[in-house]
């Protein structure tokens, strides 16, 4: 059993606060959704939990397992466990994914690596998420499509098997079948391997393949509220402007 | 597959086809400057492998007929060399050229003479700098419709101090050329380094790009590599295998890798 706990965090990059206090616990075996309109502070949230240096951490604390990992560098909480699927993921040529790959694992499992093991899963893991065979051989999302990239960062998870998976957009670029293929292949990580499991999302689609045990929104860089499934159904039929309006008057209504 | 060994200023014919006529010219003993003439008549690849261990100096002159397509591989390892190479490309010729150096101190000077309609040049260079470097190049678009894409690439170390002249000329009424410049240095040293990169265009009706960038990767580059575990030493060593040997065929690459592991294991 796993968690990670984020307790009152602020965060500011460039002078600017872009989470306030922010707040959530995640289990293993749990899925959390964050949703949110643009620029509310989703996307630094994955970030900060994975440890980019550009963001700086004003208050709060991030526990892994209990301890905190804020001074831990990005490969270091990696190695405890820690993925990130980014929405945005970098094309880097002339480094192939294959390398990129064994690298990690090598890394990661120090002695006991070995190669064709490494090599038969990562073939079964291309062939189950469609994706070319030959793209192991080329650069990290050189000439990948939006979908292709996604697909590999998916790819990424499955081969390292993390015990806390962020995953950030991870549908924005799919078209409906691969939106389809990722969304069960997560799913079957998920029921393989039952980590603790952040999807930040804006659109109900995603969630329609994971299923959220939680959801939450998040407005001005804090979790405004939180839910099931039925919030997410609430969002799609009323948007995030009603949704805060209600919950900025229940908040008033707590506080008296 | 045409192969030259040089050692030192001493080119030797290691193989060739009928497709080129390669000439050692009499050396000039005024300035100890010996000349290489390469005339390429029909379609073909050369391969010229480069050990330097003294001070040396060399004239390489490339002339590709017309409708001829030409690869040109070059691996050139040691130190003090001063060579220049001028290549002569005629109508309708596509010359192809890939050269990786490991050397210590150098100075080269290339000049390119796109010398028909149609001609095209695809030039991608790439170094390890561990000393004082600096290269020369200037590109003359002599007719329409000529391209030239030209790719510098060097990673900086130790003691290197690495510049880079790009020059491309457009005269007037030469339409349509082609002119693409993308110089990178990465400098993992406090040592200046230096990319000058000129556009000289007459001409109104011409595409042309340039990039100059000179630094260290980038925080996201390293971010992407560090999120899966790596750590900073081995995120570095990765990013650089992939620099220099990105837009290498896989038939070269093995040679390469093997001078980069030298470096970074």
């Amino acid at each position: 059993m796993h968690n990670l706990i984020i307790k009152n965090l602020t965060v500011e990059i460039e002078n600017k606060k872009i989470l306030k206090d922010f707040n959530i616990e995640i289990n293993s075996g749990e899925i959390h959704a964050i949703m949110g309109p643009n620029g509310t502070g989703k996307s630094t949230l994955s970030k900060v939990i994975m440890g980019d240096p550009n963001y700086k951490i004003i208050k709060g604390d991030i526990l892994f397992d209990g301890k905190s990992i804020t001074e831990l560098s990005v490969d270091e909480r990696a190695r405890l466990g820690i993925f990130l699927g980014m929405q945005m993921p970098l094309e880097i040529a002339g480094v192939t994914n294959a390398d990129f790959l064994r690298t990690a694992l090598n890394i990661k499992q120090g002695n006991s690596f070995s190669l064709m093991p490494f090599i038969k899963k990562l073939n079964e893991t291309i062939e189950h998420l469609k994706m070319d065979k030959n793209m192991i051989h080329r650069g990290i999302n050189q000439g990948f499509s939006g979908g292709e990239r996604k697909k590999n960062e998916i790819l990424q998870m499955y081969m390292l098997e993390p015990l806390m998976v962020v995953l950030d957009e991870i549908d924005s670029g799919l078209d409906v079948d691969s939106l389809k293929t990722v969304g069960k292949n997560v799913m079957d990580y998920y029921k393989k391997n039952k980590p603790g499991l952040l999807v930040i999302t804006h659109y109900q689609r995603l969630l329609n393949y994971i299923k959220p045990d939680y959801v939450h929104i998040i407005i001005d860089g804090k979790i405004v509220k939180s839910g099931d499934f039925s919030l997410v159904k609430e969002i799609e039929k009323n948007g995030y402007e009603n949704i805060t309006k209600n919950d900025l008057y229940d908040e008033g209504k707590s506080k008296k | 597959m045409n192969r030259i060994k040089v050692v030192n200023d001493l080119p030797e014919i290691i193989s060739s086809d009928d497709n080129i006529e390669i000439t050692l010219l009499e050396k000039n003993e005024l300035f100890s400057i010996n000349s290489l003439r390469i005339k390429v008549k029909k379609n073909t690849s050369l391969e010229i492998e480069y050990y330097s261990l003294k001070e040396t100096k060399l004239d390489i002159f490339i002339k590709v007929d017309e409708d001829v397509k030409f690869n040109l591989f070059e691996m050139r390892e040691g130190n003090n060399t001063k060579v220049q190479y001028k290549f002569y490309l005629e109508e309708n010729s596509e010359t192809n050229v890939t050269k990786f150096y490991d050397v210590t101190s150098i100075k080269e000077m290339v000049i390119i003479n796109l010398n028909g309609v149609n001609a095209k040049l695809n030039y991608n260079f790439k170094t390890i700098s561990e000393a004082e470097e600096k290269y020369d190049m200037i590109v003359y678009h002599n007719y329409s419709n000529t391209v030239s894409n030209i790719n510098n690439n060097g990673v900086n170390i130790l003691e290197g101090n690495l510049i880079f002249n790009v020059s491309g000329f457009v005269l007037n009424n030469k339409k349509d050329c082609v002119l693409n410049q993308n110089n990178r240095i990465i400098n993992l040293t406090d040592n200046k380094c230096q990319i000058n990169p000129n556009l000289f265009i007459d001409e109104n009706d011409v595409e042309a790009n340039h990039s100059a960038l000179i630094g260290r990767f980038s925080d996201e580059e390293m971010f992407y590599l560090k999120r899966l575990g790596i750590d900073e030493a081995n995120a570095l060593n990765l990013l650089i295998k992939g620099f220099l040997l990105n837009d290498i065929s896989k038939k070269n690459q093995s040679k390469i890798i093997k001078i980069i592991d030298k470096y970074w294991r």
